[in-house]
């Protein structure tokens, strides 16, 4: 029985098929939201997933000069890390099918294993607008990840673990966006980084570098990381939602606190012009930074009695 | 095989296919980590040998082929060539036709503004501007179709007048749209004059001092944001600007919120004209008769297009062909200028700095000179030069 759980848990749900039908259609969400605060149309329902099969079924070309050993099995685990670091995760307001001491580490860890995946596979290249999107994505890596983590360590903290599932149980109808506003922006503009929306595209803007550390990718290789992508969002709006919005008990809970983040989300894509790598930089550490560490010592010195 | 030079120098090319080109052209720019140390343009991708195909074609049909070179600003072309034409068969068109003129290119300057400012949002990944720029575009564009029957090429002029006349309720129409944009374009204004995230790619970016300006003899708007104060439209008043006076937008600090602040300040004073013009539209006849045949001679007809000075150079034979017609479009004067300002700024700042010139690829490009070292001068007829191209080209890519 054991073993059905377990394969249950890692094809269908929380981590397999559900998860990833629950992306593509929160990357609908985000292109349609887009498109209407840009005065457009936007696509129709199945377009991420016409996208995604078209993409499976075309050919993969493998350009010269990279080493195929790494080409070929860099999607696959970026998108193994993000599918993994679901277990985790309270997905559709469901307790996380597994859960340990840190898991919150471990969670932030596999996502940033996809950003440091399509590092690696832009540097694999000789590709010019590869290896510059690849240095601009690892750049962008350093700046907000230190920030980004340390906003989601925030509630931990007045939880008092690492574990998930222990600070959902905290933060359940605690709404620690009006106890810790800064740590909330610090992590949504942060999940915007890591997702390189815009501001945050310069690793990916096609008017400089093409499509950035994936130019060479075509066919399945780029839906896997497309698919990724999804994931990650995915998962990054239920650790806000749960952490900072008060918690995602139930799936109703969860669609709308997650669509909510994601409506914000979009609104500042359609606001914000793209920012340059050094400007992204000059962002993260001058203000998200800065912001992240005074909403600690707050923490901290508002909770110090207690320990 | 190069690698000694690798790592030396690391160069991105950009063209002559990118997605930040909306035509063929190719720049090679050497970076350092981010920065750029050098840039190398090379342009003739989209060459189509259309002033030698003039020579084969008589003057009313060339009419059609010249407003060709351009699809963003074919109503100027057309009226280069026509007032050049008519000043050298010594017919002048009636104040109507030559009212009317001014008013389309007037219009036509106002779409190409905004498609521009569109296009330079879209380089600095401020799509929403894009988006909502286009759609106001539409409005103009469809009084232009409206007008004429056609949204670009829009063949307005024939030698000797016009084609088109305005009613009263054309006029209203205008004004109404007129009313919109205005306002449209007072937001747009305060936008990329305001909005942070903006300045910040565009704020003292690309700045070409009014000296450079002037040495590197950039035209139009692009020399007009670095305090160089020049416009044909004022300088050399043809068509019916006299009977209009423009004002010469300028401004001093020659960066690319400097061009961006012109050309959108240049969309108010396209408005004014147009709203003089429609009130003060003087009666009578569309069209002065023109011979078949022009009389021998030569001349040069300077407008000023949306992108700067345009220069046509018209020789006549006497028969109904031109013997030459030479075409210097404004970006072939401006491209210089962006190979020059993107050393020393980011990677990231050159297609901004390359959108700032609004530059027309295709219209820019004119006859490269083959064969070096053949001393012998020869004219080549059009079958021939066209014979070439396909030879030239296939053997490049077999």
């Amino acid at each position: 029985m054991e073993i059905i759980r377990d394969l249950i848990a890692l094809l269908f749900f929380p981590s397999g098929l559900v998860l990833l039908v629950l992306s593509l259609f929160y990357e609908w969400v985000d292109r349609k939201l887009l498109a209407q605060f840009q005065n457009r149309i936007g696509p129709r329902w199945f377009q991420p997933f016409a996208d995604v099969i078209k993409l499976l079924a075309k050919e993969e070309v493998i350009p010269q000069g990279v080493d195929r050993r790494l080409f070929i099995p860099l999607p696959i685990v970026g998108l193994a890390g993000v599918l993994t670091a679901a277990i985790y995760v309270p997905i559709m307001g469901m307790a996380p099918s597994h859960s340990f001491k840190g898991d919150l580490i471990v969670t932030v860890y596999l996502l940033s294993l996809l950003t440091l995946c399509m590092g690696l596979a832009g540097s694999n290249t000789i590709g010019r607008f590869s290896l510059v999107g690849a240095t601009r994505t690892l750049t962008q890596l350093f700046s907000y990840e230190a920030p980004f983590l340390l906003a989601l360590l925030g509630p931990a903290i007045v939880a008092g673990s690492w574990q998930i599932s222990e600070i959902t149980a905290y933060t359940e109808n605690r709404w620690l966006l009006l106890t810790q506003p800064f740590g909330f922006l610090v992590a949504l503009i942060g999940l915007m980084g890591k997702l390189e929306l815009p501001p945050f595209d310069a690793p990916e803007a096609e008017t400089e570098i093409v499509a950035g550390a994936l130019t060479g990718y075509s066919g399945r290789g780029l839906a896997l990381f497309h698919l990724g992508k999804g994931v990650e969002m995915l998962i990054g709006l239920t650790l806000i939602a749960a952490f900072y919005l008060g918690g995602v008990s139930n799936p109703l809970l969860f669609f709308v606190k997650t669509l909510a983040l994601l409506l914000i989300m979009a609104g500042l894509q359609a606001l914000l012009a793209r920012l340059r790598i050094d400007q992204t930089v000059g962002v993260w550490w001058r203000y998200g930074a800065l912001l992240v560490l005074v909403q600690w010592m707050v923490i901290i010195v508002s909770k110090g009695p207690v320990l | 095989m190069e690698e000694q030079q690798e790592v030396e120098q690391f160069m991105v090319p950009i063209g002559p296919q990118h997605p930040a080109l909306k035509e063929p052209g190719h720049f090679l720019i050497t970076v350092d980590g981010e920065i750029v140390t050098n840039a190398v343009v090379r342009l003739g991708y989209a060459h189509r040998g259309i002033e030698k195909a003039t020579e084969e074609r008589n003057w009313v049909r060339n009419l059609y082929l010249l407003e060709r070179i351009c699809g963003i600003c074919s109503h100027i072309h057309a009226t280069a060539y026509c007032l050049g034409l008519e000043r050298l068969a010594e017919v002048e068109a009636p104040p109507r036709a030559q009212a009317i003129r001014v008013l389309v290119a007037e219009l036509e300057r106002i779409h190409s503004h905004m498609l521009w400012l569109g296009v330079a949002a879209h380089e600095a990944g401020f799509d929403s501007l894009f988006m909502y720029s286009w759609r106001d575009r539409e409005t103009v564009m469809d009084l232009l179709e409206n007008l004429t029957g056609n949204r670009v090429n829009y063949s307005a002029n024939v030698l000797g007048g016009v084609k088109c006349d305005i009613d009263i309720v054309q006029a209203d129409t205008i004004f109404m749209a007129l009313e919109f944009l205005q306002e449209r374009t007072r937001h747009y204004l305060d936008v990329v004059t305001s909005d942070a995230m903006f300045l910040q790619r565009t704020r003292g970016i690309g700045v070409m001092t009014r000296l450079q300006a002037e040495v590197l003899g950039v035209v139009g708007p692009t020399a007009r944001a670095s305090g160089v104060h020049r416009d044909i439209r004022a300088e050399a008043p043809y068509s019916a600007y006299p009977s209009y006076p423009v004002r010469v937008v300028c401004e001093e600090k020659g960066d690319l919120e400097a061009r961006f602040v012109v050309r959108i300040n240049e969309l108010f004073e396209s408005y004014r004209i147009i709203r003089l013009i429609l009130e003060d539209l003087p009666p009578g006849e569309l069209r002065e008769k023109m011979p078949r045949r022009i009389r021998e001679g030569e001349t040069v007809s300077r407008v000023e297009a949306p992108r700067g000075e345009l220069f046509y150079f018209i020789k006549s034979n006497g028969t109904d062909k031109p013997e030459r017609i030479k075409v210097r479009t404004p970006t072939i004067c401006n491209m210089m200028s962006v190979v020059k300002l993107a050393i020393g700024h980011q990677l990231a700042d050159v297609p901004m700095i390359l959108a700032g010139i609004d530059p027309c690829f295709s219209c820019n490009d004119r006859m490269i000179i083959l064969e070096r070292s053949h001393a012998k001068q020869e004219v080549w007829s059009w079958e021939r030069l066209r014979q070439h191209g396909i030879e030239y080209y296939h053997g490049n890519h077999s």
